[in-house]
């Protein structure tokens, strides 16, 4: 059986920095996604498709236009193939896919910890917590291993100025040092700081440091169900 | 050689590949000689919504024989098929799974069904 699939055109591109670029996509056919999601775009290389997973950076906003943000890797023809699409470009996707997803916001206090691109995931779940009126304490740690790559800087102040209870912080740091330095941010922050182990945490990034943050929380006494994360 | 034999719950006709787990990858999704890699690699498809990247369920199998010689499930594996619909004892994520033993004979069911997202199972 194959899965239903969502024709969208891009109609603006944005570019954040040189490596890193957003596309925004008009859908032929309304979509509807939680916070959190993702794509599977087909990307055709050469005489084959490849699947490729892009989380949707924007709100739901009536699913008639979303979001996706991407950054160059090394021989990655995947995202080479995107940063080559033009405005008026079609592409093809199915989806939306993913448990890592925000719905509703718990009524605890909220931890959330992205790295680079990561935080696209992370975005509409603040959005939606915000939205909906949510007065559970909110705290993104935002990390990067260079100031241009930390997305969305001005609505994420924005929304500090705007709502009491959402706060961030960034971190630059080299990226071989830069999930110890998340790490030692998550124990001080959530670990050492009280006894509380209510909280619930998004972490989204690439990489194995995803998992040790995911480690050292539930290692802490945070039921493992509280601690959501996407490691890519 | 090893055998993966590969059955379909809806009813399409079954698969057998014979493969030299030496040999991988096969393909470049999913952990190389996984379930996914070897099928990818053989030309039989096998969903992988996140690209074999372990963030999705939609390449769940059922392992029927030789669960036990697959490789270890990993604690992202285990928290992804918490949330996989049909659900077994022996379920794997396709692109974890890896077949290392040359002489493994291993059987798997696709399930009928491998969504892992509200808005599509509210359509289905």
């Amino acid at each position: 059986m194959s899965r239903p699939t969502t024709i969208a055109h891009v109609t603006r591109i944005h570019d954040h920095c040189e490596d890193t670029r957003s596309l925004f996509l008009a859908l032929e056919k309304p979509l509807k996604f939680a916070p959190g999601h993702f794509i599977s775009i087909a990307i055709p290389l050469g005489d084959e498709t490849r699947t490729r997973p892009y989380s949707i950076a924007s709100s739901l906003d009536g699913g008639r236009a979303i979001e996706i943000c991407f950054n160059r890797v090394p021989n990655g023809r995947g995202v080479q193939w995107l940063f080559d699409r033009s405005v008026g470009d079609a592409l093809e996707f199915t989806g939306p896919f993913g448990t890592f997803m925000m719905e509703r916001a718990p009524e605890v206090e909220i931890g959330l910890i992205a790295e680079g691109t990561g935080v696209a995931a992370i975005r509409p779940m603040i959005r939606r917590a915000l939205e909906s009126g949510s007065q559970a304490r909110m705290h993104l740690d935002y990390a990067a291993d260079r100031n241009e790559h930390i997305l969305y800087r001005e609505e994420l102040e924005e929304w500090t100025r705007r709502a009491s209870n959402f706060t961030f912080e960034t971190l630059i740091a080299p990226q071989e040092v830069l999930y110890d330095r998340l790490s030692a941010i998550a124990a001080r922050r959530w670990i050492d700081a009280d006894a509380d182990r209510t909280r619930q945490f998004w972490i989204c990034g690439v990489g194995a440091g995803v998992s040790r943050i995911r480690d050292l929380l539930r290692g802490a006494g945070y039921e493992r169900r509280a601690v959501h994360y996407e490691q890519w | 050689m090893a055998k993966l034999r590969i059955q379909y719950e809806n009813g399409d006709p079954e698969r057998v590949i014979e493969f030299d787990p030496k040999k991988a990858p096969f393909h470049h999704d999913g952990k190389p000689g996984s379930i996914l890699d070897i099928m990818l690699g053989h030309k039989v498809h096998l969903e992988h919504a996140c690209g074999g990247n372990c963030a999705c369920t939609t390449c769940h199998v059922i392992v029927k024989q030789g669960f036990n010689k697959l490789g270890e499930t990993s604690e992202q594996e285990e928290d992804l098929l918490d949330r996989a619909p049909g659900l077994t004892p022996t379920s794997r994520l396709g692109c974890q799974a890896v077949i290392t033993d040359p002489d493994a004979e291993i059987i798997v069911t696709v399930p009928r069904y491998t969504i892992n997202q509200a808005s599509e199972s509210a359509e289905e």
